[in-house]
């Protein structure tokens, strides 16, 4: 039987898998911003359960948390399609891990940029969002980018939950073809054909950041 | 309730097992990886250096399936719980080579001018003056990969070994009902419980380790 | 540069800073003890001592960057007494009279040079942006960079980056201006530029208070210096009667000490 017959088919699976990877980036960004601002805060009421999310999202094994969402929400009277289980919890673990990353720019950004400020008169507000969060966002767009990659491939997981992502798709093809080497070769170069340009594309963001280039 | 505990727990060893052949592999194989992408010739460099950025550009969970039902010579096949710890030790030696590599980088040349120097030989100036060094400083990343690692070892359930999720699936598989998913959230803190400690011994090795640089 | 930098100064209400029984501790450590200083409006005061002094602290504590633990400071008609809870709505209004300039000039660098000058007037002063950035390339003219306006600060030199910082704190029209070591992290050569920039500051008639080691900066340019030692004024009065003449051992040790660098 010929391969060639089932790489549309790998294709088809592809497109999911960046259609979750997409989506989990979004919206775990915007949650592991807000994540990140609950950490910093000086509240404990906001501090420790957003330290807590953080924590057990980075805790837990990704594969982990798709079980519970995919098994517990149904259990819990919530139906969804595999495909927003898989969202939800790809989400969350992004939101965990982007949230540090977050985090560790706002506080590279050096205290001289919030005194001068303060020492202009601008209010906490408006230094924080304009001065400082900008600053801490563009030096961990290189981390960001490359756990960008990795929710790429944490995409893989959801054939477990049997999302007809790239993975599941090969999983098929594999079983119907017998022939698991080339099906799973193939696989793994698609994967890689995106995950190594872009990483490359990262270390070069990484350089041109570093070099104050704007 | 009792029965969920005691089914992950059942599945507690073979996770730390897994975790632990792989994490060894990494440990070895970094080693060669890592001289590959410091060695001077630019061919084996370029080498290594795609190496190295393939095998981390594919998802874990293709390295095991590849390895468990793609690798057949004749009747020999690798049992699951082989091809789990040979994909996370493939995948941990590429991360590993990375680490070691990042630890000699953030070396000061002087180091390796003094100990050239002083007489002493490429080798020793490596094994005894610098991979010290280096060692010393990538340790926080090495815990934490570790860390990162034993989450892994959670993908090896999809290939049917026995850990603590593979235990977990097959119990909800058994209840599907609001107790069935009672052994994932088990399973979630048992990884919390090993991995805080961790965790908190990384960031004050960390913090211990800028102090004294 | 032979237009005064800030022709307005006149216009301005240049206020003056009164300093009473200020201290202020880190810790154990007793930073600032007990500090009186008057600072009349229109005059310059220069600060010097050696390093862990207390001057910058002092500095910072004329606008609040660091609360004082006692004592109080009036600065125009507005006072704020160490104890007393600070309201947000007094401590910008605070601000707002007072110009800083630091000695690593802490300009956004995510921002144009135009953009950092022009963004909090916008903000501060509730100028429209056409407004406010026609105003900073007036003000960035006089000192020289104009054609810095759209770069980033990254892409300019140290002497040019503190002029901006200047120019930044100037354009939001301050009744008095605090200057941290402005030059300390500059060449000689191109601390000349902005020394010259304050001078002519001074000569247009605004209240400056300079923690300084240029001293024939504070010689020429300031009309009362202040000597710092260990968290104390030890002397001060007319510079060039001081450095003349230093009343203390510990001030003639200091002279001798930064005149021979």
């Amino acid at each position: 039987m010929d391969l060639v017959e089932y790489l549309p088919r790998l294709g088809q699976g592809l497109v999911v898998s960046l259609q979750l990877t997409a989506l989990s980036v979004v919206f775990g960004y915007v949650i592991g911003l807000v994540f990140a601002l609950g950490v910093s805060s000086r509240r404990p009421w906001l501090k420790w359960p957003a330290l807590v999310a953080v924590e057990v999202g980075r805790g837990i094994p990704a594969l982990v948390v798709l079980y519970i969402v995919y098994f517990g929400l149904p259990a819990l009277g919530v139906l969804f399609e595999n495909f927003w289980a898989a969202v939800i919890g790809l989400t969350f673990t992004a939101a965990a891990y982007s949230s540090e990353m977050i985090r560790a720019g706002i506080q590279s950004v050096p205290a001289g940029q919030r005194e001068a400020a303060s020492a202009l008169g601008l209010s906490r507000m408006t230094s924080f969002v304009r001065i400082v969060l900008p600053q801490g966002l563009r030096s961990s767009i290189p981390a960001l980018m490359g756990l960008a990659i990795m929710s790429f491939q944490a995409t893989s997981l959801a054939y477990s939950i049997s999302v007809n992502e790239l993975m599941s798709q090969a999983y098929q093809v594999a079983t119907i073809t017998f022939q698991y080497l080339a099906v799973y070769t193939v696989t793994g170069l698609v994967y890689a054909a995106i995950a190594v340009p872009a990483t490359w594309f990262s270390v070069w963001v990484e350089h041109r950041l570093a070099r104050g280039a704007v | 309730m009792g029965d969920a505990l005691l089914i992950v727990l059942l599945g507690l060893p073979m996770t730390l097992l897994v975790t632990v052949l792989a994490f060894t592999i990494g440990l070895i194989g970094g080693i060669p990886l890592m001289l590959g992408l410091r060695s001077r010739t630019r061919a084996v460099r370029l080498a290594c250096r795609f190496a190295v950025d393939l095998i981390r550009g594919v998802p874990p969970i293709v390295w095991l399936f590849l390895l468990y039902f793609g690798i057949t010579i004749g009747a020999f096949r690798l049992d699951s719980l082989s091809a789990a710890v040979w994909g996370l030790g493939i995948i941990s030696s590429a991360y590993l080579a990375e680490i070691y590599r990042g630890g000699f980088a953030t070396l000061p040349s002087g180091q390796a001018e003094a100990s050239a120097a002083l007489g002493l030989g490429r080798t020793v100036t490596i094994t005894r003056v610098l991979a010290p060094q280096a060692l010393r400083t990538s340790l926080p990343s090495i815990a934490t990969y570790l860390l990162s690692l034993l989450k892994d070892s959670s993908i090896a359930s999809t290939i049917g070994v026995a850990d603590m999720v593979f235990n977990a699936t097959m119990f909800a598989r058994q209840n599907p009902t609001t107790a069935g998913i009672v052994p994932f959230f088990i399973a979630a803190a048992v990884y919390l419980v090993i991995s805080i400690p961790v965790a908190i011994t990384a960031r004050r090795l960390d913090t211990r380790l800028r102090r004294t640089h | 540069m032979n237009v005064p930098l800030i022709t307005e100064a006149n216009e301005l209400a240049i206020a003056g800073v009164d300093i009473s029984n200020l201290s202020k501790r880190f810790g154990d450590n007793l930073v600032l003890d007990d500090i009186s200083m008057r600072v009349k409006p229109g005059s310059v005061t220069a600060l010097i001592g050696p390093s862990g002094s207390g001057k910058s602290t002092l500095l910072r504590c004329v606008n609040l960057l660091e609360t004082p633990d006692g004592g109080s400071i009036t600065v125009g008609s507005q006072t704020i007494r160490a104890g007393e809870r600070v309201k947000d709505k007094d401590l910008l209004a605070l601000r707002r009279q007072v110009g800083m300039v630091f000695q690593s000039f802490n300009l956004f660098p995510h921002f144009t040079v135009l953009r950092n000058v022009a963004f909090p007037q916008e903000r501060i002063l509730g100028r429209s942006r056409e407004e406010a950035e026609a105003r900073a390339r007036v003000l960035l003219e006089r000192v020289g960079l104009a054609e810095k306006a759209d770069q980033h600060p990254g892409k300019c030199s140290g002497g040019q980056q503190q002029r901006i910082a200047i120019v930044r704190a100037l354009a939001l029209n301050p009744r008095v201006m605090l200057f941290d070591e402005p030059t300390s992290a500059l060449d000689p050569e191109v601390g000349v530029e902005v020394l010259t920039v304050m001078r002519e500051l001074a000569d247009a008639g605004m209240t400056m208070i300079v923690v300084t080691h240029e001293m024939q900066f504070a010689r020429d340019v300031s009309d009362h210096l202040v000597v710092m030692a260990d968290g104390r004024i030890i002397e001060e009065g007319d510079p060039a009667e001081i450095m003349a003449n230093p009343g203390e051992d510990r001030t003639r040790r200091f002279l001798s000490a930064v005149l021979e660098r």
